[in-house]
């Protein structure tokens, strides 16, 4: 998959968990762990929406295509 | 939430009803393999099968035993089929194999009756009917395959 989710950074920038965004974003553990571990194939626009609230970035700041990745 | 109960009682009744079918063929099937001989006796008078010969009965039986093994492999896979639904497991690998398994089972017996015909013409009749099946289930198999597709989608979509 091309596109990169960079949920760790954010994470350690805002000081926040993994076990406390997802109760904040209100998804389970384990679809948190699909979204950090790359293993996501698409993303709703309601997550998407509820982690850059909580996390107050863009979505280009956890976002990322990466074209090498592609090839 | 009621809409969801009723839902939910209708799907298991549909499944017990489909459990049910599943052993009254089962039962026919045995009992059609434990009295062969009363059932080769009354369709022979009948005449449905024409004018018949003393060697007739053994390829009569032959081909009824050898469309009992896919039968029994059939009727065994639907109830685990039925079994893993009844169960939450609908659209999984193993039941898109179990479908697969059933349509084989079917072109099988397809085939012994079409063997057959040449001696019972109307045995072509369950040819074309075993056939039909088999081909039906078919599609509904690639349709799971599909919808397991689907699934997986919706399994990693966050």
């Amino acid at each position: 998959m091309a596109i990169i989710v960079n949920l760790d950074v954010m994470m350690a920038k805002r000081k926040i968990s993994a076990g406390e965004l997802a109760e904040r974003i209100g998804i389970t553990p384990a679809n948190l762990s699909i979204l950090k571990n790359q293993k996501a194939k698409a993303i709703r626009f309601s997550t998407l929406e509820q982690i850059c609230k909580v996390l107050d970035c863009q979505p280009g700041d956890i976002l990322e295509y990466a074209e090498e990745a592609e090839k | 939430m009621i809409h969801n109960q009723a839902s939910t009682t209708g799907v298991h009744r549909s499944i017990l009803l489909s459990q049910g079918l599943l052993a009254l063929f089962t039962a026919a099937v045995v009992f059609l393999d434990i009295r062969c001989q009363w059932f080769w006796g009354w369709i022979s008078r009948s005449g449905i099968l024409g004018t018949v010969n003393g060697t007739d009965k053994y390829l009569f039986l032959g081909c009824l035993f050898g469309c009992s093994i896919p039968a029994y492999v059939l009727l065994y896979s639907m109830h685990i089929l039925l079994k893993r639904v009844q169960q939450g497991s609908v659209f999984t690998p193993e039941n898109v194999r179990l479908l697969g398994i059933v349509s084989l089972c079917c072109f099988l017996a397809a085939l012994l009756c079409l063997a057959s015909s040449w001696r019972f013409p109307v045995l072509l009749v369950v040819t074309v009917a075993a056939g039909f099946v088999g081909l039906i289930v078919r599609i509904v198999k690639n349709v799971f395959q599909q919808a397991l597709r689907m699934k997986d989608e919706l399994d990693f979509t966050v």
